[in-house]
This record gives structure tokens, C-alpha cells and sequence, in this order.
């Protein structure tokens, strides 16, 4: 068992560190000159430079050294909680995603419990009901949540709650209030993807024997739906816990900029526009460190909440 | 070796997007074989909701390659004097800011679209398809490094990902094409690889191999056309997921280079007006709506057909 | 830095760039500003001022005086800072403020000012002729560190050193003329800090670290989320062409940054906000949308260049041919830009200043639309009209690549009409990082750029390469003759002591700069704001900005 564990973790460091290096390769791999590039970010424009003001202008930014000793320099320092400095807001990228992290986090999390909410009613809805056409429909509804650009529901859900029924803010990052229609936004994709792997193990759930035999034994269907079949459901949805943590990073680029909230994904999305290299990196290297870490804790979780899951097999092969 | 192999009925923890299609997914079906055809087609044509959504994505395609067709407009003739008129039967989808017909700016938005789309796709078919019947034919150590490498490239959220790209290789509908393409590659590769897996051990291919077939004939004569079906499902999903994310990555700004538009750059264009003139934003996103969806119910049909 | 940025760096996100402007003239016909204000009532000490900028400048935060040419952190910087004049926004003319009065040396060279008394700054120190000087030494030291990148650079051209006279008195020395100083001294950019700001870093000041001696103090500043600053106690010092000139009236007054149009507007209708302050004019429909709301649109053309094109006349480019150039300006229907972009009622650009500038001088006769005018001239330059209606010269497209930062509606829209004389104009969306490489290496035909100050001498920092910022747009927008004739100019208005000098040579630059198609003006840039109707007192300063001196708000 605590093999496996360390396996898996050292597995998990090994997918981390290349993510890491393939995000580096590509970003390095711009096809303008990188040295021009991120001096201008920094508002430095090379033509006005002197060759020696040039060569000292690099060398401030480490420009100046092959991109191997870049790499090495910029990996250890990321080991070392150093991500190094922003080049067009001259700060350490760690202090600027301390200060931008709280609000992604808070956002993140808001979205987390309306998309339970929101994906649990719906499944539980979709396999209670009898009735052919609803069935369907409650079925069907989680694509439709799927097939819309989220900026524009978050365009329209702003014209809506906040611009002509004036119940929500649609900006700003005072209070909870604030957080509601962004959380909405977001919580729209992922509860449709929650309540599609909940919709499944219900069903795959309802047509097993012991289900029958609790149905046998007088319990309504409600009930049954309840006690048994919520429980199996909810486990298979934990194995996509990472997958929606990822949706919920890449979703806040565009509705933080859509609802003017000042978190990380508003950050990369900043970056990106101001080619802020060391900035990107240290946002994608953050997001596959959280995936990581979530999808190393529900496989180490699991076996633990569903004692049918062995480890070995999983493993061999 | 430890090569992951998720246990059955679980599904995998994947990148952006694809717990749904895999979800969906992971009864490894097959579209209906050689001799069904007519039979399936005929199932097909009494579905309501599969002939209009079907219908709606030829007429799409259409629209791509011969615009003209449909239109007598310019799509970029400016017209001041016309600017932001509601829809009527001159101008189905009105005029825009500027006074140009949205509805010929929809249809030729389709093309640039559906090239970026197209563009995506071939990435991620190629290189999933490559990865995944590479990893799933020959096993072993081959597998475990490519595998490997998709569980990266599943790592970081693919939008993130996508940007990153983009700060690399600039603006445009290029560069933003193969940015979502790289994004959808993993889903590719484990879908093809498991139903190499799976065609791997049927009987008679096992047999094939038996009987002093090579490695490449039986790849080619049995396990690719056994693998189609399934990488077919996920690639008519995987073009919806493909047009949310181009048009989301032109919200941001970072699409094809003026007057040509694609939907996503519509969308976001009229959002300006959304109280005075809504139908400048509301009927394209309508319209992509209906196009993501319609595309999500036909890979569905064909999933079920398989069953 | 301010030519590379100053196109607004949108992001995707939306859309129209280029702001716009208006008039002197103009200012008074703001819409429906009588509306509010009058049935206010009397100003009422006390509450928080909410406002909504767009979004901070991703690649440089900053809110140091000397540094930023980010036109809404010099706006909050008016409010914390003050400087030794102040400009009368009707008149242009100059006035007291922390320098009682002033005299210029005959050769132009020297500058003695004579301070106010009994100022301070915030914490305490006196604002006194040491304090001046130590404001000079900084902008020299500053200057330097930069690599003369700081936006105040401009403002100082020639300035030598400072001379404590006797402690409310000091000397400014230059060691060439520079007319303009008087005006400079009354900006945002030259507002004076307390001197030991000058020891910390350029960076640590850009992120707030200085005080002032203002009406308001800096609370906070969090770059592009919010920016909060309070009432100063025993504030007495304003300048005479605000009302109140002791403490303001609002407690606080919180800076927002919201990067969607319709999201800014839609939370000063729905009031969230109580003043909408966009860089992009409003469209037509946002206005009618804040008016209807019984909310004000108040208005003001920003001083300075206006939004305009600078064209590559390097030998081999299309434009290097004086007809092209003047074919294109032809082609350009400036006046359907402005009302098709903006609305019946805003004001169409005549020429490279908008009318806000000092000695603006219209050359609205040369910049009409003449669709005819134009196919002459190109037939004439052996441009013929050829397959897809564009023109060719020895089987070349004429085609010409506008390098831009994001689309804007009046982008396109001038390229439509390019197009109805058969010119292809490619708009070539280049990310603001990349833009002084693609400036650098030429490969453009066209490059938009605007620049905010009230004094005509800010388009040297556009068209003079030893001043430039972009040294490649410089060189590459006129030929050398006409260079150096736009040099002499500068340097005879510069030089000069009689204003009537002045006058004359900004008079035949503008007159030059059209005719020789260096600058190819395309919009006036005015400034809005959406104001509420709770809010009095709103005011601009002459730079267009906020002064919040007698804004009040009903509570």
C-alpha cells in the first residue's frame, strides 16, 4: 500500500516537472526574437538602446544566457518557490499571484458548491422522473449548457440579474454578492458535465440486484434513489474532481475578464496579451500543479470510500 | 511496467472537456458494420432530431464553401446609413455597427470557422491517432513513455495551455486552430488507443496474427477499420468543443485579422449593444449554440447506434 | 512608451479602440449636463465617490507623477498632487497654484518661481523652494534611470538644474529654450511630490510609494482592481479655478478597473458606480442608454495629438509617393467616421491636434472627403484599377498593412472606404509587445498613435527620432527635407519668448504636416464621462481629466 502511495506520488512529481518543461519549450520557441519581445514588455524599446545599454538590458532579465542554463536556472528557482519576476509589471510573480490567488479561489469554490447543487438536482430529476418527454428533455439539458460560449452567458446573465433586474452586481470584488453570477457562469459548464457522470452511475446503479432488492422490499423509489444509489453515483464523480478543477481555472480567464474580477485568470489573461513570459509559465505550471495534486488525492482517496477498488490491478500490466 | 489502465465503468480523469465525451464514450461502441448501412440509415431518418441537426450542419458546411449561395450582401461593405437595423427579410440577422448584413457576415464567418475548426481537428485526429495506435499496438516501454506524455499534456487545462501557445506563436486564426488542436490531442490518443486495445485481443485478429500476418497488414487491414467508430463519436464532439474554444480565445482578442470574422469574433462584437441592438450578439451566439448542440446530439446518435 | 501603448490595448475583449474627442466648444454642449447639477441643490460634505476606469495598463501599473502616460492614473494623480500652475480649461491660460507668480528670463533660460506659503505635503514636510529643487533633481535622476522613458521626459526638454533662491523662491535653469516649460508646469506630469520619494526606486513609486500635497491622499493601490484615495484635512491650498479651493467634500473616492464597455456602462445606469469613465468615446447607444437613465454625459476634447496614422515613406513603400499619401487622405471620409463610430454630434478631427491644443490651428479644408479627388490622383501615380476592384502599378496589388493592436469598428470601417478607390488596406493585429520590434524592422505601412498634452511640442516625441520613443516611426514617417523642416519649427516655437513666434510656426506646422501627409488625422479624441446624477460639482482640468475638488455627491 504505502509503495503504491509513493509510487503514485513520484509519479505525480514526474508529470508536474514535464508539464513544466513542455510549457518552457513552447514558450521559448517564439518565433519573434524573445530578447525584443520581452523588453518590450518591459517598456524598453531596443531601438533606442545603445549596444552596451542592450547587452545590460538582457543581462537584467537573464536574456543574456543560453536558454538550457535559462531553463535550469528558472526550473530551480521554481523548486525553491522562486517563479521569478513579472518583465511588464516588474514584480515577483509569487507576490502577484498571492495577491490574485484569494479571489480565484473564493470564485472556484462558490462555482464548486452551485454545480453540486446544480448537477445533483438534475441527475437526481433525470432518473426519478417517468415521464418520457421531461426524461428527455432533463437529459438533454446538460449539453445545452455546454454549447454556449461562457462569455456570452456571462454577457447575458449580467443584462439579466444584474443590469435590468438589479439583484446582483455584475462587477466588483466586494462581498458574496459579487461572487454569485460569476460562480453561475462557471458552475453552468461544470454542473452539466457533473450531472452527466451522475445521470450514468444512476442508471448503471438502479439496475443492479440490490437495488431490485430494496425495491422488493417496500422502500418508494425516492428512497431507494437516495440511500443506495446516490452514494455509488457520487463516486465515479469524484474521479472527475480534477477535470472540473481544471475547467474552473481555464473558465476564470474569460469570466474574470468578462465580470472585471481580478484573479489569476485575468493575470494570464493580461499576460498572454502583454507576452509576459515568466508570468504564463508560472499560471500553467500552477494549474497542472493543482490538477495533479487533486487527481493524486481521489486516487488515493478512493480505494478507501469504495472497498471493491483494488489497487494492484490497477497498477500491473 | 505500471501503465495505468483505468478500471472499467470508471472514468478516466481527463483534460478539459472530455469527461463528457469519454463518459460517453467508454462502451467502446461501433458504428454500425458494412452490411447495416441501409438498415441503420433508415433508423437514422425516422430520428427528427438527428435530420435536423444533420441538416443544419450540411447546411453549415455549405455555407462555408459557397457562401454566395445564400446571400447577395458583401460581408464587409460598410453601410452607415444602415447601422444596427433589427432582422427583417432584407437583413435576416440585422446590420451590425456598421451597417453590415450579419447574416452574410455569419455565413462567411463559417468558413473561417470551420478552417480553424478543420485545422484542430486534423491536429488532434493525426497526432491522437498516431499516439494512441502507436501506444495501444505495440505496448511496453512505447506505451508507458506515450502515455506518459498524454497524462502531461492532460495536466494542464487545455484553454491555459492553448494561451500559452498563443503568447508562442502570435495572433490569428492559425495559431489559435493549432493551439486548441494540441489541446484536444490526449482525448484522441486514450480513446484510439483503448479500442486498439480492445480489437487487439478480438479472435480474429488474433487469428490474422496467427496465420503470419505482419504487424503493419493487421494494423491496417483489422485494427484500423475496427477503431473508427469511437474516434468518429469523439471527433463530431470534439469539433463543437473546438468551435466554443476558438470563439472563446477570439472573445480574448487574440482571432483573425480584421474585417474577416468568426462566429466567436461576432459574438463578442455586438456585445456592446446588448441592450440597444441585441441581435448584433444574441442571434450569432444563438446560432453557435445551435451548431455545438446540434454537433453534440449527432456524435450521441452514432454512439447510441453502436450499442 | 506612450507611442506603442497609447493605441489602447484592449484585449479581446472589445473592441473599439481610439478614443476620441471634441472641442472647447464642445465641452459646453455636453449632453444634458444642465439636467443633473442644478437640482442638486448645495454641495453636502461626506460620502464615497465610486468610479469605473478601464482596465489598468498590464504591461506598466503606475501612479507616479513623472512616470505614467496612463491618461486615468494622471486623472487620480490631479487629485493627489499639485503642481506649481494650473491651466484654465476655457482660456489655456495659466494660473497660480502652489507658485504664487513667476517670471521667465528674456533669453528664455531661466524660470524663477516664487512659492505659495504655509503648504505641506502630507506628512508634514513643507513645500518649499528645497522641496522644488529636490522635485527637479528627481525628474534629471529619473530621466536617466529610465533611459528617458519616463513620460515626463517630454515635459522637461532642456532643463538643466535648480537653484534655491531663498526658501519660498527657486531658480529653474536651461541650457536651451523651451517655451512650453511654463504650460508643462501646470500638468499632471510635473506635479510636485515630497523629495524623499526621489530615493526609492522608479518602480517603488510607481506603485505609490511617494506623498503629495494634494487634496487627497493615496490609500491604496492595487493595480488593475482598485485604487482608493481620501479627503486631506486642512487641505487650503487648491488652485483659484476650482470653486472650493480648502478641503473636498467627498471622504473617499474608490477607483475601479472594468474591461467591458457595456459592463462599465451598465453599472453607472444601474448605480453601482456613480461616475462611468471610458478611454473608447461612448457609442451612441451607451449614451442614449446613461441619459435615459437620468444619469449626465459630460464631455471634453483631450489635448494633444490627435488619434491619427503616421505612414513608412521609406523608398520602395507605396506611401514614399506624396500623391499616394494625399490620395489616401482623400479616400478618408473623416466626417462619416465620426458619426458613424460616434454620433451625429461628435466632432470630426481637423487635423493633427485636437482643438483642445494650444495654438490648434483647423485644417479641415484639406482633410475632406473627395472620392473623386483621389482616383485622380492614383490614376495619376499609374495606380489603375484592376481585377477586384483594387488598384495595380506594374502588376502589383496596392496594398498597404496598417499595424493595429485590436480591431475597432473604425478600423474597418476606413478600410471599407480605402477600398471604394481601390486601395487594400490590411489590418495587421500585432500584440502591444511585439509592436516596436515590427515598427523597427518596417515591414508596415501605417501605425496609429495618439498622445495626450495640451502643448503642440508633444508630436516632436512622435516625428523627431532624437526624441522619439520610437525612433523607427520617426525616421520613417517623413522624408529628411521634410524633417528638418518640421524640426526648424519646433525649434523656432521652442526658442522663442514672444508668443506671436510660437503662434506662427505651430500655425505653418500644422499647415505642413498635412500637406506633406506626415500625420494622416482620422478622429478627435474626446473624453467622456457618464456621471450620475447624485454627483455635482463634476469639472475637467485642462489635460481633460477628473478634478475632484468640487465633486460632491447627495447622499
Amino acid at each position: 500500500m504505502s509503495r503504491y502511495i509513493l509510487g503514485r506520488a513520484a509519479q505525480a512529481v514526474v508529470v508536474l516537472w514535464a508539464a513544466y518543461t513542455l510549457t518552457f519549450v513552447v514558450l521559448y520557441l517564439l518565433p519573434s526574437d524573445p530578447v525584443a519581445l520581452q523588453l518590450g514588455a518591459a517598456g524598453i524599446e531596443t531601438d533606442k538602446l545603445s549596444p552596451v545599454q542592450l547587452q545590460a538590458a538582457m543581462a537584467k532579465y537573464g536574456l543574456d544566457r543560453p536558454v538550457l542554463e535559462q531553463y535550469l536556472s528558472s526550473l530551480w528557482g521554481a523548486l525553491h518557490g522562486d517563479l521569478g519576476t513579472s518583465i511588464a509589471k516588474q514584480r515577483p510573480v509569487t507576490a502577484l499571484l498571492g495577491e490574485r490567488i484569494g479571489s480565484t479561489v473564493a470564485l472556484g469554490a462558490v462555482a464548486g458548491v452551485l454545480m453540486l447543487v446544480g448537477g445533483t438536482v438534475l441527475a437526481y430529476l433525470a432518473s426519478y422522473v417517468r415521464w418520457r418527454p421531461a426524461r428527455i428533455l432533463l437529459t438533454r439539458l446538460p449539453s445545452v449548457g455546454a454549447s454556449f460560449p461562457q462569455f456570452f452567458i456571462g454577457l447575458l446573465l449580467i443584462q439579466l440579474f444584474a443590469f435590468t433586474l438589479g439583484w446582483l452586481p455584475a462587477t466588483g470584488s466586494d462581498g458574496f454578492s459579487s461572487l454569485i453570477l460569476p460562480a453561475l457562469t462557471i458552475s453552468l459548464l461544470t454542473s452539466s458535465l457533473l450531472a452527466q457522470v451522475l445521470m450514468r452511475s444512476f442508471d448503471d446503479t438502479l439496475s443492479q440486484a440490490y437495488i431490485v432488492t430494496a425495491r422488493a422490499k417496500g422502500l418508494s423509489r425516492a428512497a431507494v434513489q437516495w440511500k443506495h444509489a446516490f452514494r455509488n453515483a457520487a463516486l465515479p464523480a469524484m474521479t472527475i474532481l480534477g477535470v472540473i478543477v481544471g475547467l474552473t481555472v481555464t473558465s476564470a480567464i474569460v469570466v474574470e475578464t468578462v465580470f472585471a474580477r481580478n484573479g489569476v485568470g485575468k493575470l494570464a489573461q493580461e499576460s498572454v496579451v502583454a507576452q509576459d513570459v515568466p508570468v504564463v509559465l508560472a499560471i500553467v505550471a500552477l494549474a497542472a500543479a493543482v490538477f495533479v495534486v487533486v487527481n493524486l488525492v481521489v486516487d488515493l482517496l478512493y480505494p478507501l470510500l469504495d472497498p471493491r477498488i483494488v489497487h494492484v490491478p490497477k497498477v500491473s500490466r | 511496467m505500471t501503465v495505468p489502465i483505468p478500471p472499467a465503468g470508471q472514468p478516466v480523469p481527463s483534460g478539459l472537456d472530455r469527461a463528457v465525451e469519454e463518459s460517453l464514450l467508454d462502451d467502446a461502441p461501433v458504428v454500425g458494420r458494412r452490411g447495416n448501412t441501409v438498415r441503420t440509415l433508415k433508423r437514422l431518418g425516422r430520428k427528427p432530431g438527428f435530420v435536423l441537426a444533420l441538416v443544419l450542419i450540411v447546411f453549415v458546411v455549405l455555407t462555408a464553401f459557397v457562401p454566395s449561395w445564400f446571400t447577395g450582401f458583401d460581408p464587409t461593405a460598410t453601410s452607415p446609413k444602415d447601422r444596427l437595423l433589427s432582422p427583417s427579410l432584407t437583413h435576416p440577422f440585422g446590420t451590425d455597427d456598421l451597417g453590415r448584413d450579419l447574416w452574410t457576415r455569419m455565413l462567411h464567418g463559417s468558413a473561417l470557422t470551420i478552417k480553424a475548426t478543420l485545422i484542430a481537428l486534423s491536429i488532434a485526429i493525426v497526432a491522437g491517432l498516431t499516439l494512441g495506435v502507436v501506444s495501444g499496438f505495440f505496448g511496453g516501454l512505447v506505451d508507458v513513455v506515450l502515455m506518459r506524455f498524454v497524462d502531461v499534456l492532460l495536466a494542464v487545462p487545455s484553454l491555459l495551455f492553448a494561451l500559452a501557445i498563443v503568447t508562442a506563436l502570435g495572433f490569428g486564426t492559425v495559431p489559435v486552430a493549432i493551439a486548441v488542436g494540441v489541446g484536444i490531442v490526449p482525448g484522441f490518443a486514450r480513446t484510439t488507443r483503448a479500442e486498439v486495445l480492445r480489437v487487439k485481443t478480438l479472435p480474429y485478429v488474433e487469428a490474422a496474427r496467427a496465420g503470419g500476418a505482419s504487424w503493419l497488414r493487421v494494423l491496417v487491414r483489422h485494427v484500423l477499420p475496427n477503431s473508427w467508430g469511437p474516434v468518429l463519436v469523439l471527433a463530431v464532439l470534439d469539433t463543437g468543443v473546438a468551435i466554443i474554444a476558438i470563439a472563446s480565445l477570439s472573445f480574448l482578442g487574440f482571432g483573425a485579422a480584421p474585417p474577416a470574422a468568426e462566429w466567436g469574433t461576432l459574438i463578442s462584437n455586438g456585445r456592446n449593444f446588448l441592450i440597444t441592438a441585441p441581435w448584433v450578439s444574441l442571434l450569432p451566439g444563438l446560432f453557435v449554440g445551435a451548431v455545438v448542440l446540434s454537433l453534440n446530439h449527432l456524435s450521441k446518435t452514432l454512439q447510441e447506434l453502436g450499442r | 512608451m506612450f507611442t506603442t501603448s497609447s493605441v489602447p490595448r484592449r484585449r479581446g475583449v472589445a473592441a473599439l479602440a481610439i478614443a476620441l474627442a471634441t472641442t472647447l466648444g464642445l465641452s459646453a454642449c455636453s449632453s444634458g449636463s444642465s439636467a443633473g447639477s442644478d437640482d442638486l441643490g448645495k454641495p453636502q460634505a461626506g460620502g464615497t465617490l465610486k468610479v469605473a476606469f478601464w482596465p489598468d495598463n498590464a504591461a506598466f501599473s503606475c501612479v507616479d507623477p513623472f512616470q505614467t502616460y496612463w491618461i486615468e492614473h494622471r486623472t487620480v494623480i490631479r487629485n493627489l498632487a499639485d503642481s506649481l500652475t494650473d491651466q484654465d480649461p476655457e482660456t489655456g491660460e495659466i494660473t497660480p497654484w502652489l507658485a504664487k507668480s513667476w517670471a521667465i528670463a528674456p533669453d528664455g533660460k531661466a524660470y524663477t518661481f516664487h512659492l505659495r506659503d504655509g503648504v505641506t505635503f502630507s506628512d508634514g514636510t513643507p513645500v518649499d523652494a528645497a522641496a522644488i529643487k529636490g522635485n527637479v533633481d528627481g525628474w534629471l535622476e529619473t530621466v536617466k534611470a529610465t533611459n528617458g522613458a519616463a513620460f515626463g521626459s517630454s515635459y522637461i526638454l532642456g532643463l538643466k538644474s535648480a537653484t534655491v533662491v531663498d526658501p519660498l523662491t527657486v531658480e529653474l535653469d536651461f541650457s536651451t529654450p523651451n517655451s512650453s516649460f511654463l504650460q508643462a508646469t501646470s500638468t499632471t506630469n510635473l506635479a510636485i511630490v515630497a523629495p524623499d520619494a526621489f530615493t526609492r526606486t522608479p518602480e517603488q513609486r510607481c506603485l505609490g510609494e511617494y506623498v503629495a500635497s494634494g487634496a487627497f491622499t493615496l490609500d491604496s493601490y492595487k493595480p488593475n482592481e482598485l485604487l482608493t484615495i481620501s479627503r486631506r484635512p486642512g487641505y487650503t491650498w487648491g488652485s483659484a479655478l476650482s470653486k472650493n479651493t480648502k478641503e473636498a467634500y467627498l471622504d473617499k473616492v474608490e477607483f475601479s478597473y472594468v474591461a467591458e464597455d457595456s459592463v462599465r456602462t451598465g453599472n453607472l445606469v444601474s448605480g453601482a458606480v456613480d461616475i462611468a469613465w471610458p478611454r473608447n468615446p461612448f457609442t451612441v447607444e451607451d449614451r442614449a442608454l446613461i441619459e435615459a437613465s437620468d444619469a449626465t454625459v459630460e464631455s471634453r476634447s483631450l489635448p494633444g495629438v490627435s488619434q491619427s496614422l503616421f505612414p513608412n515613406v521609406t523608398d520602395g513603400r507605396p506611401l514614399s509617393d506624396l500623391d499616394v499619401r494625399q490620395a489616401f487622405v482623400k479616400a478618408l471620409d473623416l466626417k462619416s467616421y465620426a458619426t458613424t463610430i460616434y454620433g451625429d454630434d461628435y466632432p470630426v478631427v481637423g487635423g493633427a491636434f485636437d482643438e483642445t491644443t494650444t495654438y490648434y490651428v483647423s485644417q479641415a479644408d484639406k482633410l475632406a472627403h473627395d472620392k473623386a479627388g483621389a482616383e485622380k490622383l492614383l490614376d495619376a501615380a499609374g495606380w489603375t484599377l484592376g481585377k477586384g476592384g483594387y488598384r495595380y502599378k506594374d502588376g502589383e496589388k496596392l496594398t498597404l498593412k496598417n499595424l493595429i493592436q485590436v480591431s475597432t469598428p473604425g478600423d474597418e470601417l476606413i478600410q471599407d472606404q480605402l477600398k471604394q478607390v481601390g486601395i487594400d488596406l490590411v489590418l495587421d493585429v500585432v500584440p502591444a509587445a511585439e509592436r516596436p520590434a515590427a515598427i523597427t524592422n518596417g515591414d508596415y505601412d501605417l501605425v496609429g498613435t495618439y498622445f495626450t498634452r495640451a502643448d503642440p511640442g508633444a508630436l516632436q516625441f512622435i516625428l523627431d527620432p532624437d526624441l522619439a520613443n520610437s525612433k523607427a516611426l520617426a525616421v520613417n514617417s517623413s522624408s529628411p527635407e521634410t524633417l528638418a523642416e518640421i524640426k526648424d519649427l519646433f525649434a523656432t516655437a521652442a526658442r522663442t519668448t514672444d508668443d506671436a513666434v510660437s503662434k506662427t510656426a505651430y500655425a505653418d506646422l500644422q499647415a505642413l504636416l498635412v500637406d506633406q501627409g506626415v500625420t494622416i488625422p482620422v478622429v478627435e479624441r474626446l473624453q467622456y464621462a457618464g456621471v450620475s446624477n447624485k454627483v455635482g460639482g463634476f469639472a475637467f482640468t485642462s489635460e481633460s481629466f477628473l478634478k475632484l475638488n468640487d465633486v460632491w455627491k447627495k447622499q
